[in-house]
Protein backbone atom coordinates (compact mmCIF):
# COMPACT_ATOMS: atom_id res chain seq x y z
CA UNK A 1 0.00 0.00 0.00
CA UNK A 2 2.90 2.41 1.01
CA UNK A 3 4.58 1.37 -2.55
CA UNK A 4 1.42 2.73 -3.97
CA UNK A 5 0.95 6.28 -1.99
CA UNK A 6 4.61 6.58 -3.26
CA UNK A 7 3.38 6.31 -6.75
CA UNK A 8 0.43 8.43 -6.69
CA UNK A 9 2.94 11.03 -5.14
CA UNK A 10 6.21 10.72 -7.07
CA UNK A 11 4.24 10.30 -10.63
CA UNK A 12 3.12 14.05 -9.71
CA UNK A 13 6.27 15.05 -8.61
CA UNK A 14 8.92 13.55 -10.45
CA UNK A 15 10.03 15.15 -13.38
CA UNK A 16 10.71 12.50 -16.18
CA UNK A 17 8.87 14.69 -18.81
CA UNK A 18 7.72 12.79 -22.07
CA UNK A 19 8.80 9.46 -20.95
CA UNK A 20 7.16 10.02 -17.46
CA UNK A 21 4.27 11.31 -19.00
CA UNK A 22 3.63 8.11 -21.54
CA UNK A 23 4.01 5.59 -19.22
CA UNK A 24 1.11 7.23 -16.99
CA UNK A 25 -1.12 7.42 -19.82
CA UNK A 26 -0.72 4.47 -21.14
CA UNK A 27 -1.13 2.97 -17.39
CA UNK A 28 -4.54 5.44 -16.51
CA UNK A 29 -6.14 4.46 -20.11
CA UNK A 30 -5.26 1.19 -19.78
CA UNK A 31 -6.52 0.18 -16.54
CA UNK A 32 -9.72 2.63 -17.18
CA UNK A 33 -10.33 0.77 -20.04
CA UNK A 34 -10.19 -2.30 -18.29
CA UNK A 35 -12.53 -1.19 -15.70
CA UNK A 36 -15.05 -0.39 -18.45
CA UNK A 37 -14.45 -3.60 -20.53
CA UNK A 38 -15.16 -5.67 -17.58
CA UNK A 39 -18.61 -4.18 -17.11
CA UNK A 40 -19.08 -4.04 -21.04
CA UNK A 41 -18.93 -8.01 -20.87
CA UNK A 42 -20.89 -8.03 -18.01
CA UNK A 43 -23.64 -5.79 -19.03
CA UNK A 44 -23.46 -7.69 -23.20
CA UNK A 45 -23.74 -10.41 -21.47
CA UNK A 46 -27.05 -9.70 -20.07
CA UNK A 47 -29.00 -10.17 -23.95
CA UNK A 48 -28.34 -13.83 -23.35
CA UNK A 49 -28.46 -14.81 -19.36
CA UNK A 50 -31.53 -11.58 -18.66
CA UNK A 51 -32.38 -10.22 -21.60
CA UNK A 52 -35.31 -8.05 -19.71
CA UNK A 53 -32.18 -6.38 -17.76
CA UNK A 54 -30.23 -4.89 -20.72
CA UNK A 55 -32.52 -2.00 -21.62
CA UNK A 56 -31.96 -0.91 -17.79
CA UNK A 57 -28.49 -1.64 -18.67
CA UNK A 58 -28.25 0.53 -21.93
CA UNK A 59 -30.27 3.45 -19.94
CA UNK A 60 -27.39 3.85 -17.97
CA UNK A 61 -25.06 4.37 -20.44
CA UNK A 62 -27.45 7.31 -22.11
CA UNK A 63 -26.90 9.41 -18.78
CA UNK A 64 -24.63 12.62 -20.07
CA UNK A 65 -22.59 11.64 -17.02
CA UNK A 66 -21.55 8.47 -18.83
CA UNK A 67 -21.58 10.01 -22.29
CA UNK A 68 -18.90 12.10 -21.22
CA UNK A 69 -17.14 9.55 -19.72
CA UNK A 70 -17.63 7.27 -22.80
CA UNK A 71 -15.86 10.29 -24.57
CA UNK A 72 -13.11 10.21 -22.30
CA UNK A 73 -12.75 6.46 -23.03
CA UNK A 74 -12.60 6.92 -26.79
CA UNK A 75 -9.86 9.10 -26.19
CA UNK A 76 -8.36 6.55 -24.28
CA UNK A 77 -8.55 3.78 -26.03
CA UNK A 78 -7.06 5.13 -28.87
CA UNK A 79 -4.47 7.17 -27.12
CA UNK A 80 -3.52 3.53 -25.86
CA UNK A 81 -3.41 2.07 -28.98
CA UNK A 82 -0.93 4.77 -30.65
CA UNK A 83 1.46 4.59 -27.77
CA UNK A 84 1.16 1.22 -28.04
CA UNK A 85 2.29 0.91 -31.51
CA UNK A 86 5.56 2.82 -29.98
CA UNK A 87 6.38 0.95 -27.25
CA UNK A 88 5.87 -2.67 -29.87
CA UNK A 89 8.26 -0.44 -32.64
CA UNK A 90 11.08 -0.23 -30.11
CA UNK A 91 10.85 -3.44 -28.22
CA UNK A 92 10.91 -6.05 -31.44
CA UNK A 93 13.37 -3.51 -33.10
CA UNK A 94 15.56 -2.60 -30.48
CA UNK A 95 18.64 -0.91 -32.65
CA UNK A 96 15.93 1.72 -33.51
CA UNK A 97 15.97 3.18 -30.07
CA UNK A 98 17.03 6.43 -29.47
CA UNK A 99 15.75 8.74 -26.28
CA UNK A 100 15.47 11.15 -28.99
CA UNK A 101 13.06 9.31 -30.79
CA UNK A 102 11.29 8.26 -27.77
CA UNK A 103 10.34 11.76 -27.04
CA UNK A 104 9.59 12.40 -31.01
CA UNK A 105 6.92 9.28 -30.73
CA UNK A 106 5.29 10.31 -27.64
CA UNK A 107 4.31 13.56 -29.08
CA UNK A 108 3.28 11.90 -32.33
CA UNK A 109 0.90 9.92 -30.08
CA UNK A 110 -0.54 12.59 -28.43
CA UNK A 111 -0.55 14.47 -31.33
CA UNK A 112 -2.39 12.02 -33.24
CA UNK A 113 -4.80 11.14 -30.02
CA UNK A 114 -6.35 14.68 -30.23
CA UNK A 115 -6.34 14.45 -34.06
CA UNK A 116 -8.45 11.28 -34.59
CA UNK A 117 -10.37 12.12 -31.53
CA UNK A 118 -11.93 15.21 -32.92
CA UNK A 119 -13.95 14.04 -35.54
CA UNK A 120 -15.09 11.44 -32.76
CA UNK A 121 -15.55 13.60 -29.93
CA UNK A 122 -17.90 15.84 -32.36
CA UNK A 123 -19.78 12.99 -32.95
CA UNK A 124 -20.49 11.93 -29.61
CA UNK A 125 -20.92 15.34 -28.20
CA UNK A 126 -23.77 16.00 -31.04
CA UNK A 127 -25.09 13.28 -29.40
CA UNK A 128 -25.04 14.04 -26.34
CA UNK A 129 -26.16 17.48 -26.91
CA UNK A 130 -29.17 16.30 -28.99
CA UNK A 131 -30.51 13.42 -26.60
CA UNK A 132 -29.95 14.99 -23.39
CA UNK A 133 -30.39 18.84 -23.97
CA UNK A 134 -32.20 18.77 -26.75
CA UNK A 135 -29.68 21.08 -28.55
CA UNK A 136 -29.06 20.33 -32.72
CA UNK A 137 -25.68 21.09 -33.43
CA UNK A 138 -25.16 21.01 -36.92
CA UNK A 139 -27.28 18.34 -38.08
CA UNK A 140 -29.17 15.27 -36.44
CA UNK A 141 -27.57 12.71 -34.99
CA UNK A 142 -27.75 9.05 -37.30
CA UNK A 143 -29.28 11.58 -39.78
CA UNK B 1 18.86 -23.34 -24.23
CA UNK B 2 19.97 -20.14 -24.93
CA UNK B 3 20.89 -18.20 -28.35
CA UNK B 4 22.77 -14.78 -28.56
CA UNK B 5 21.68 -11.50 -29.85
CA UNK B 6 23.58 -8.76 -31.55
CA UNK B 7 21.53 -5.79 -30.52
CA UNK B 8 23.97 -3.00 -30.84
CA UNK B 9 27.34 -2.58 -30.88
CA UNK B 10 29.76 -4.12 -28.67
CA UNK B 11 29.32 -6.95 -26.93
CA UNK B 12 26.72 -9.68 -27.59
CA UNK B 13 23.92 -10.27 -25.11
CA UNK B 14 22.89 -13.93 -24.15
CA UNK B 15 18.96 -14.47 -24.20
CA UNK B 16 17.86 -16.52 -21.85
CA UNK B 17 15.23 -19.60 -22.21
CA UNK B 18 11.64 -18.45 -22.86
CA UNK B 19 9.50 -18.72 -20.38
CA UNK B 20 6.15 -17.79 -19.45
CA UNK B 21 7.12 -14.57 -18.48
CA UNK B 22 8.36 -13.89 -22.42
CA UNK B 23 4.93 -15.09 -23.25
CA UNK B 24 2.98 -13.16 -21.89
CA UNK B 25 5.46 -10.18 -23.11
CA UNK B 26 4.83 -11.16 -26.71
CA UNK B 27 1.27 -11.73 -26.34
CA UNK B 28 0.93 -7.98 -24.89
CA UNK B 29 2.96 -6.78 -28.40
CA UNK B 30 1.12 -9.42 -30.81
CA UNK B 31 -2.55 -8.63 -29.33
CA UNK B 32 -1.60 -5.45 -28.65
CA UNK B 33 -1.13 -4.34 -32.80
CA UNK B 34 -4.29 -6.98 -33.61
CA UNK B 35 -6.11 -5.19 -31.01
CA UNK B 36 -6.09 -1.54 -32.96
CA UNK B 37 -7.99 -2.57 -35.60
CA UNK B 38 -10.31 -5.02 -33.85
CA UNK B 39 -11.13 -2.26 -30.90
CA UNK B 40 -11.11 1.29 -32.89
CA UNK B 41 -13.22 -0.05 -35.58
CA UNK B 42 -15.95 -1.58 -32.58
CA UNK B 43 -15.48 1.97 -30.79
CA UNK B 44 -15.92 3.76 -34.23
CA UNK B 45 -19.10 1.96 -35.24
CA UNK B 46 -20.41 1.08 -31.85
CA UNK B 47 -19.81 4.34 -29.67
CA UNK B 48 -19.40 6.66 -32.29
CA UNK B 49 -21.09 6.05 -35.57
CA UNK B 50 -24.30 4.39 -34.16
CA UNK B 51 -24.40 5.39 -30.43
CA UNK B 52 -25.53 4.37 -27.23
CA UNK B 53 -28.94 5.38 -28.49
CA UNK B 54 -29.72 3.31 -31.04
CA UNK B 55 -28.52 0.62 -29.46
CA UNK B 56 -31.43 -1.61 -28.09
CA UNK B 57 -32.03 -5.75 -27.96
CA UNK B 58 -33.14 -5.39 -32.00
CA UNK B 59 -29.76 -3.94 -32.55
CA UNK B 60 -27.65 -6.67 -31.02
CA UNK B 61 -29.73 -9.35 -32.51
CA UNK B 62 -29.80 -8.16 -35.78
CA UNK B 63 -25.87 -7.34 -35.69
CA UNK B 64 -25.63 -11.22 -34.31
CA UNK B 65 -27.53 -12.63 -36.92
CA UNK B 66 -24.69 -12.27 -39.07
CA UNK B 67 -21.90 -15.12 -38.04
CA UNK B 68 -18.91 -12.91 -39.24
CA UNK B 69 -19.62 -10.14 -36.28
CA UNK B 70 -20.44 -12.86 -33.63
CA UNK B 71 -16.49 -14.53 -34.70
CA UNK B 72 -15.34 -10.82 -34.80
CA UNK B 73 -17.03 -10.11 -31.01
CA UNK B 74 -15.23 -13.73 -29.91
CA UNK B 75 -12.10 -12.36 -31.03
CA UNK B 76 -12.27 -9.02 -29.19
CA UNK B 77 -13.27 -10.54 -26.08
CA UNK B 78 -10.53 -13.43 -25.66
CA UNK B 79 -7.38 -10.80 -26.75
CA UNK B 80 -9.13 -7.03 -25.49
CA UNK B 81 -9.98 -8.74 -21.58
CA UNK B 82 -6.63 -11.31 -21.43
CA UNK B 83 -4.37 -8.44 -22.93
CA UNK B 84 -6.18 -5.68 -19.82
CA UNK B 85 -6.12 -8.15 -17.15
CA UNK B 86 -2.07 -9.40 -17.92
CA UNK B 87 -1.71 -5.48 -18.23
CA UNK B 88 -3.00 -5.19 -14.12
CA UNK B 89 -0.92 -8.08 -13.51
CA UNK B 90 1.82 -5.89 -14.33
CA UNK B 91 0.64 -3.17 -12.45
CA UNK B 92 -0.32 -5.12 -9.67
CA UNK B 93 3.65 -6.80 -9.56
CA UNK B 94 4.60 -2.98 -9.46
CA UNK B 95 2.82 -1.94 -6.16
CA UNK B 96 2.27 -5.61 -4.32
CA UNK B 97 5.62 -6.70 -2.84
CA UNK B 98 4.28 -8.69 -0.70
CA UNK B 99 4.73 -12.28 -1.79
CA UNK B 100 1.65 -13.75 -0.39
CA UNK B 101 -0.98 -10.86 -1.16
CA UNK B 102 0.81 -10.85 -4.45
CA UNK B 103 0.12 -14.64 -5.42
CA UNK B 104 -3.53 -14.40 -3.80
CA UNK B 105 -4.45 -11.25 -6.11
CA UNK B 106 -3.28 -12.66 -9.26
CA UNK B 107 -4.83 -16.01 -8.38
CA UNK B 108 -7.84 -13.92 -7.72
CA UNK B 109 -7.76 -12.45 -10.96
CA UNK B 110 -7.01 -15.78 -13.02
CA UNK B 111 -10.18 -17.17 -11.60
CA UNK B 112 -12.21 -13.65 -12.51
CA UNK B 113 -10.58 -13.77 -16.28
CA UNK B 114 -11.57 -17.28 -16.60
CA UNK B 115 -15.43 -16.40 -15.51
CA UNK B 116 -16.00 -13.30 -16.98
CA UNK B 117 -14.81 -14.67 -20.52
CA UNK B 118 -16.87 -17.44 -20.48
CA UNK B 119 -20.05 -15.60 -19.28
CA UNK B 120 -18.97 -13.42 -22.19
CA UNK B 121 -18.50 -16.53 -24.61
CA UNK B 122 -21.93 -18.31 -23.96
CA UNK B 123 -23.58 -15.03 -24.28
CA UNK B 124 -22.35 -14.48 -27.63
CA UNK B 125 -22.61 -17.84 -29.04
CA UNK B 126 -25.90 -18.38 -27.11
CA UNK B 127 -27.28 -14.82 -28.45
CA UNK B 128 -30.12 -12.84 -27.93
CA UNK B 129 -32.93 -14.59 -26.27
CA UNK B 130 -36.37 -12.51 -26.42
Amino acid sequence: MSSLITTLTESVRYRGREAQWSFNFHRVSGLATLLFLTIHILDTSTVYFFPSLYEHAIAIYRNPVFMVGEMALVAGVIYHGLNGLRIILFDLYPHLWTESRQRTFFWVAFVGTIVLWLPAGFLMGRALLYYSFGVTLLGVPGG
Amino acid sequence: MSATAHTAPGRPLAVPARNLETWAWLFMRWSGVLLIPLVWIHVALQDVIVGVHKIDLDYVALRWAMVGWRVYDVALLAFAFAHGVNGLRAVVDDYVHDQRLNRAIKWGMFILWAVITAIGGVAIIGGVRK
